[in-house]
């Protein structure tokens, strides 16, 4: 039988009538199959499947009604095979319960040949399209699961530190492109982003390899957030069409600042959460969302926020506040709050929300997806920082180890000397590390290196060129203001009000190799007046006793780091010699 | 009809009102709106008094109207939204991208 041929079945006590219409659908190229009464229809439908079904109202052991009943309740949501009936009862009832039964049409008796055929190929004609739509919807499903299976395992699953972050994830009928991803940067700072695209389907979710891949690179090579950002926004730009774009929220937990800073980009308010489960702070929407603008507003600024221990960061999208029950009303922020509130108190964020979201929308159909995350600000593990007192076995005299002074020549310098504007524009260290990298090769070792770099640049650019007190992240009101005052003397810089050449910082590296291992002595010079440095890190060492000093941690923790730590020529120059081990 | 669109007598000036709901399902007829409106220096105000509910494609659609504006060197006013949607449009930060009043 060859493919294309269709299989027609025959329901009528009249054998006569069977054959009449046995012939008419042979002559269409159709393939019969006969049933004498409404019993053994169904009993044939279900064997056969057949594409088409001619059905007769009266009679014996089941009539047509039934029979059509029963049929269409069978092929349910599967194959639509369209059933007519054939009948000489011509009146309005008969054509109004044929349809109630479930019948596609009807065929009033007597008709001639031509009619009827011309009755099959309409028919037929609506059924195929109706198999084309079944199709195509079929495919459309196919993309939208092809795509959230590429979210979660193919993206998702590579986050960071999965086991520490809560994370709500529900995607809605049709897939919406909800995103979220953590990655941590060399100096064991963490990188969060939630994000929603725009759209439904694969459409939304075109972006998201992109915004991966940038977003964990950048951070393995320890961009600062706004780099990301800024990089995103470009990549967004170019290549998602006019009405599509990326609203999202950003943060970097910086355990060793013990601080976070946040940037939202069209997302709902992002919020910070203390140990008793007060809001400490709400992040609203500063910008707009990723993808819109060629580059960011040249306002654009993180909100940096002081953290304690036990706080927690909680970024949701839009799904969950616009989320809507029977009745019509949404979610909302109130109960949101409410929610995440008593879940802090009992210690489970994640399910608490997602209860209280269940019972509120019951069975409704939800229209977007439903993301949160919810990151706790304390905990994370240090980055294991090389010792610096443990010498290798196998170590020898001939490396020159305890010596200050190199006999040889390093195997090579890099300098680096930033002025005016491109201080504020241009985060120097990952030029620095990329350098190192293909110089030297990547490795763990680096790690402690860039943390060193990062430190001592930014003490060079804050304390040195920018004039900042330190003192002022003493506390928590502070620390925002010494942010506030940091960004506004960055910008003074930037647009030349401040001398612009007569403001600089210099970085100088050199290396020299060791049989195991190498050493890399650090030069930054800054054209600042200076500070004492002396008296930061004596306030240091009463803080540690105390716990509570907020600021001059950075040059705690390089001098931990570093073979020796040296400032010169009234704080403006410093120098700092690192060992590593191979 | 959710989507009307009608000059003003001096031509100067194109509204574009939008019914209850905007989202995805009015995209050809959003576009149908301003598509072949050609003429250079138009005021095109979009009026979001009736609107309740809008999501991010229509947002993606407001982007697209501020193309075609810019590119009839045009002015995009988005004139009284309710106070839902002005709190979808200040999330995503519009009124930095064209005014809204």
């Amino acid at each position: 039988m060859p493919k294309n041929q269709k299989l027609a079945l025959v329901v009528d006590d009249s054998k006569m009538q069977c054959k009449l219409l046995s012939v008419l659908l042979q002559e269409e190229n159709y393939q019969v199959v006969v049933a004498n009464d409404g019993a053994s229809g169904v009993e044939m439908y279900i064997k056969h499947q057949p594409d088409l079904v001619l059905m007769d109202i009266n009679m014996p052991i089941m009539d047509g009604f039934e029979a059509t009943r029963r049929i269409k309740k069978l092929s349910g949501i599967g194959n639509l095979a369209p059933l007519i009936f054939i009948t000489s009862m011509d009146n309005e009832q008969a054509f109004i319960d044929s349809v109630e039964a479930g019948g596609d049409s009807i065929l009033v008796r007597p008709f001639s040949p031509k009619v009827f055929k011309a009755k099959i190929k309409a028919i037929q004609r609506i059924s195929d399209l109706v198999e084309q739509v079944k199709g195509l919807q079929q495919e459309q499903q196919n993309d939208a699961e092809l795509a959230e299976k590429m979210m979660s395992d193919v993206i998702e699953a590579r986050n960071f530190a999965l086991d520490k972050i809560g994370v709500i994830k529900k995607a809605a009928t049709i897939f919406s492109g909800d995103i979220h991803l953590s990655a941590q940067r060399p100096n064991g700072d963490i990188h969060i982003l939630l994000g929603d695209f725009t759209g439904h389907g694969l459409r939304s979710s075109i972006g998201a390899i992109p915004v991966t891949e940038t977003f964990r690179a950048m951070t393995k090579k320890g961009f600062s957030i706004l780099d990301i950002v800024a990089q995103l926004n470009r990549q967004m730009h170019t290549l998602l069409p006019g009405d599509l774009f990326f609203a999202a929220s950003f943060a970097c937990i910086s355990e060793h600042e013990k601080s976070v800073y946040v940037f939202n980009a069209g997302l709902p308010d992002g919020y910070l959460f203390n140990e008793e489960a007060d809001i400490k702070r709400q992040f609203s929407s500063t910008h707009p969302p990723l993808g819109i603008l060629p580059e960011l507003l040249s306002d654009v600024q993180l909100d940096a926020v002081q953290v304690n221990k036990g706080d927690r960061l909680v970024f949701i999208t839009d799904g969950i506040v616009e989320a809507r029950n029977e009745a019509g009303e949404l979610f909302d922020f109130a109960r949101f709050e409410r929610a995440a509130i008593e879940g802090i108190a009992k210690k489970d964020l994640v399910n608490s929300v997602l209860a209280s979201l269940d019972d509120f929308c019951q069975h409704c159909e939800q229209e977007d997806d439903i993301s949160l995350v919810d990151v706790p600000c304390s905990g994370w593990q240090q980055v294991e920082f090389s010792n610096k007192v443990t010498i290798p076995e196998g170590f020898t005299e001939e490396d020159n180890y305890f010596t200050r002074e190199q006999k040889g020549l390093p195997t090579w310098c890099y300098h680096l000397h930033l002025t005016g504007k491109l201080l504020k524009t241009v985060n120097p260290i990952p030029l620095v590390m990329s350098q190192i990298n293909d110089l030297e090769g990547a490795g763990e070792h680096w790690q402690s290196l860039y943390t060193i770099l990062t430190e001592l640049f930014v003490n060079a650019l804050d304390h040195g060129v920018l004039e900042l007190n330190s003192s002022l992240k003493d506390s928590a009101e502070g620390f925002s203001q010494y942010f506030n005052e940091r960004a506004k003397r960055l910008d003074k810089l930037a647009q030349g009000e401040m001398n612009a050449s007569e403001n600089f910082v210099r970085i100088s590296l050199k290396y020299f190799p060791l049989s195991h291992g190498g050493k890399m002595i650090i030069n930054i010079k800054d054209s600042g007046s200076g500070f004492d440095i002396v008296n930061v890190l004596k306030d240091n060492s009463h803080a540690m006793v105390d716990g509570v000093q907020l600021s001059g941690r950075g040059v705690e923790l390089v001098n931990q780091l570093c073979d020796t730590l040296e400032y010169e020529e009234q704080g403006t120059l410093v120098t700092a010699s690192y060992i590593w081990h191979g | 009809m959710t989507i009307s669109s009608k000059l003003s007598t001096d031509g100067k000036q194109i509204v574009i009102a939008i019914d209850e709901r905007f989202d995805f399902s009015l995209h050809q007829q959003f576009r149908d709106a301003y598509s072949s409106v050609t003429t250079k220096d138009l005021t095109y105000i979009l009026d979001l008094r009736q609107t309740q509910y809008m999501d991010s494609s229509a947002l993606g659609m407001i982007l697209l109207l501020k193309d075609h504006v810019q590119l009839y060197a045009g002015q995009l006013i988005i004139s009284k939204p309710s106070d839902t949607v002005r709190k979808i449009l200040e999330i995503a930060q519009f009124q930095r991208l064209m005014t809204i009043e």
